[in-house]
Formats: structure tokens, sequence, C-alpha cells
């Protein structure tokens, strides 16, 4: 039996409530909210944090990719972050935007990032402050970064099917009934345009929220690499591609995988089951 | 942002739905039409603080109740119509936690712009007017979310006014 770690391989990715609490007007972060329910951030947010919603701000509004290296460079300008800024991403549905925000800005180079762990959530349930006065930080000049790191954090169409056709591990972060076929969306969400449902052939299914545990916080990294590396076939050293529907609950994944058990070689495919169960020629599994 | 709204009728005619809207629903829109975007983002905040003064009142009757949970949102909602001797409709709601704030903001916009409407007026209600009211960036980005109440307060209306027929021709 492999012995597992008994700590997250990047503690420092991972930033408590508590602590928070406590550094709230310390210079060189900057506490960046990123929700599902559009208008949350408007209700209340953790005093100085800023918003960034990942459709409207991190999405081009016209090809289906993310933003510009200019707009990128732009965003964070508007909200006063440089390349040494300390990005503390957090946000509602257990962080699962927030770790899709972080991952795009970890695709711009911005690698000073961490998630607050247990997210919006927890900060409510302790009754920790909350304003709806929006900050404004004094711009800065972000300069435009000179690459995008899609080769190293991303992965497309090809690299999915190589993945299937050479055996390594893909997983799946869908609902059972998603992975399964049985529905083409998430259960409580509305269908959005695919056409087949199942899973790409030799992904393993392991929900994204596996990991969370009820307060929204991370599990242990014993319990994470017993979910991981023994039920799903991570191993260090093998690429692995993580997917969902578009991109969001598998980069929540792809932070455990990256931050929390150290994996470096983890990609996230963002065109997913929208990409793959619509595509002409992919090949899908409906099997349990 | 236009405010001649035109659609498409059945036959593909234009058809300008303004000026067609509720007397209290047409003061909400051009309340929100004359926002810049950040105010409208906090009314829009401040219409779904009051979401909970929706619900139905101690001693309220109803002639139909509709409480579920559907796959467009994220926890149950429940419809509650009264009809009232005038053929007036009076529409309460409740809300699961879960629910989106936009699906809160609507939800007290549309009780609160309906009120006294007839249901067949509230049947016949073009739906352009979610836009004018949330503004084309948060449909564009949410679409999902901001025709949902509107839908869930047509389809009570609808049986109602399905079961009258039937009375009637009974």
């Amino acid at each position: 039996m492999a012995t597992h770690p008994t700590q997250y391989a990047h503690p420092e990715a991972l930033v408590e409530t508590d602590w928070l609490e406590k550094h709230l007007k310390d210079e060189g972060i900057r506490i960046v909210e990123s929700n599902e329910d559009v208008l949350l951030y408007d209700t209340g947010h953790i005093p100085g944090a800023v918003h960034i919603d990942w459709r409207a701000d991190l999405q081009d509004p016209v090809i289906r990719d993310y933003i510009s290296p200019e707009k990128f460079a732009r965003l964070c300008s508007r909200h006063g972050i440089t390349p040494d800024t300390t990005c503390i991403f957090y946000g509602d549905k257990a962080n699962w935007w927030a770790c899709y925000a972080l991952w795009a800005f970890r695709l711009f180079g911005h690698d000073k990032v961490k998630i607050l762990n247990g997210g919006r959530d927890k900060w409510k349930a302790e009754s920790r402050p909350m304003t709806r006065e929006v900050p404004k930080y004094p711009a800065t000049n972000y300069p435009v970064p000179k690459k995008r790191f899609d080769e190293e954090i991303r992965a497309f169409f090809d690299e999915a099917l190589g993945q299937s056709k050479s055996g390594k591990p893909l997983i799946d972060v869908r609902s059972p009934g998603e992975y399964r076929g049985e529905i083409t969306h998430m259960p409580e969400y509305p269908q959005e345009g695919v056409l087949r449902g199942g899973h790409i052939p030799g992904a393993k299914s392991m929900p994204w929220k596996t990991a969370t545990n009820d307060d929204a916080t991370f599990k242990p990294a014993d319990e994470l690499a017993k979910i991981y590396l023994d039920q799903c076939g991570v191993k260090p050293g093998t690429d692995t591609v993580v997917y969902c529907r578009i991109g969001e609950r598998s980069s929540h994944t792809w932070f455990v995988l990256t931050y929390l058990l150290g994996l470096n070689n983890v990609r996230n495919y963002d065109g997913s089951w929208t990409e793959w169960g619509n595509k002409v020629g992919a090949p899908i599994e409906k099997s349990a | 942002m236009s405010k001649g709204c035109s659609k498409l009728d059945e036959a593909g005619a234009a058809r300008d739905s303004r000026g067609t809207y509720p007397g209290k629903l047409n003061k909400i829109i051009n309340l929100f039409e004359s926002l810049p975007e950040d105010e409208r983002r906090e009314t829009l905040v401040s219409y779904a603080d009051n979401a909970k003064k929706q619900e139905p009142r101690q001693h309220e009757n109803f002639d139909l109740v509709d409480v579920r949970k559907d796959e467009e949102c994220t926890d149950t909602v429940g419809v509650y119509l009264h009809v009232d001797e005038n053929g007036k409709a009076h529409i309460r709601m409740t809300l699961g936690p879960e629910v989106q704030t936009l699906t809160r903001s609507m939800t007290a916009i549309l009780c609160k712009g309906l009120e006294g409407s007839t249901p067949q007026e509230i049947l016949d209600l073009p739906s352009d007017f979610v836009r004018r009211i949330v503004g084309g960036e948060l449909v564009r980005i949410r679409s999902q979310t901001v025709y949902y109440v509107l839908t869930r307060i047509k389809s009570i209306c609808k049986v109602w006014l399905d079961r009258q027929r039937m009375a009637a021709v009974a």
C-alpha cells in the first residue's frame, strides 16, 4: 500500500479565513471574488475584495476562448493588480468559480495566486465582516503577458483524444448522471446545448465536490491522495487531463491535483463536454 | 438601449410590444432604463433584498399553488396565485435559500409589477421587457436565469385559465 502525504504539497496556496480577516489591509495582496451568482458580490463581499466575473471578464465574448493578453493586462490594471500582487481568490459553491478564475490567471502567467479555504460560504458562516462598498484601487500598468500558458495547464480536443487513446489518466469531474450519459447537463442546471451524453473513453468519474468537506474547505492531503492516486489512477510523472462541461468544475480538481497534491503535469480541458459531446467523430462511452 | 422593442409574431410580422405592459411594470421598466449600469445593479440587489416580502401572508387563500424544484433553478421556488372577484391576479412567491440573487430580484419585480393584472394579461406579456430591466450584459452572461420567474408565473396563470375554460365548457 502506497504511503500518502500527510500535508498539502503547497500549503502556501491556501489561506484560512482567520488569517485573511487579520490581513485584509495588507499591501501586496488583492482579494478577488468570483461566483456563479452574478449579483452575489453586489449583495455584500469581503472588505476590499474586487469582483471578477468568469464569463464577462475572463471569456472572449465572440470567440470561444479566453480574453486576449491585452485585455487581461487591462483587467489587472483596473483592479490595481501588478505581477507582484498576490491574488487571493474566493467565491460561492465551495470555490468552484474562484478556482476557475485562478486557473485563468495562471494561463496568463500570474503565479502569485491563492485560494481562501472554505470560500464565501465559510466566511459568511463564521459571521466575518462583509460590506457592499466597492473598493477603488489606483490603476496599475500591468504588462501585457508575452505568452499564454496553454501548453502547460490547458488541454485541447486533440490532446484529450490522445490522452484517451494512450490510456493515460483522464478524470471526468461531472455528476455521475452526466458521466453515465443519462443526462447532458448538471443536475439543477439547464441543458446548455450538448447533443450526446456519456464520457470520453477511458475517463474515470470523480465528481469535483468529492475533494471538499461539508464546510466547503478542502479535504486533508491523505484523503485527497486516496481519491485521486488510488481511485483515479493519477500518478506523479504521468500527464493527467481533467474535464467537465465547460472547464469550470474541472479547474477546481486541477487546483487540488496541482497545488494540494503537487502534481505538475495536470491540464484542464476547458472545451470539455460541450465540445466533445457535440464534436463530429468524437468517440464516447456510456458505461457505468 | 432601444425602447422600441419589436418582435416577430407567428405570422412573421413585426410587432411593437412597447406600451403593452401593465402600468406598474411599465414604471419599473422606465426606472431601470433610466439608470446607469452600476445603479441598475444596485437596484436589482435592492429588489432581491425585498423578495422575502413577496411570501404568502397568514390567512391568505390561493386558487392555485405551484411549489417545485426545477432543473432551471438552483433551489425550490413556490408560486401562489389568487384571482379576486374582479378577475385580478395577486401573486406571492417563496424562494429556497440557494436561489440566485437575480432570480430573487425578478421575483420582487414581477410580483410588484404584475399586481392587479389579469391572468390573461400576464400570459400575453411579451418577455422582451426582461432585457430592458436587467440590461443586455446580464442577459448575455446569465441568460438561463433571467426568464425563469416570468416563465413560472405565466405557467400558473395558464393553468388557472385552462381550468376556467374547462369549467365554462362543462
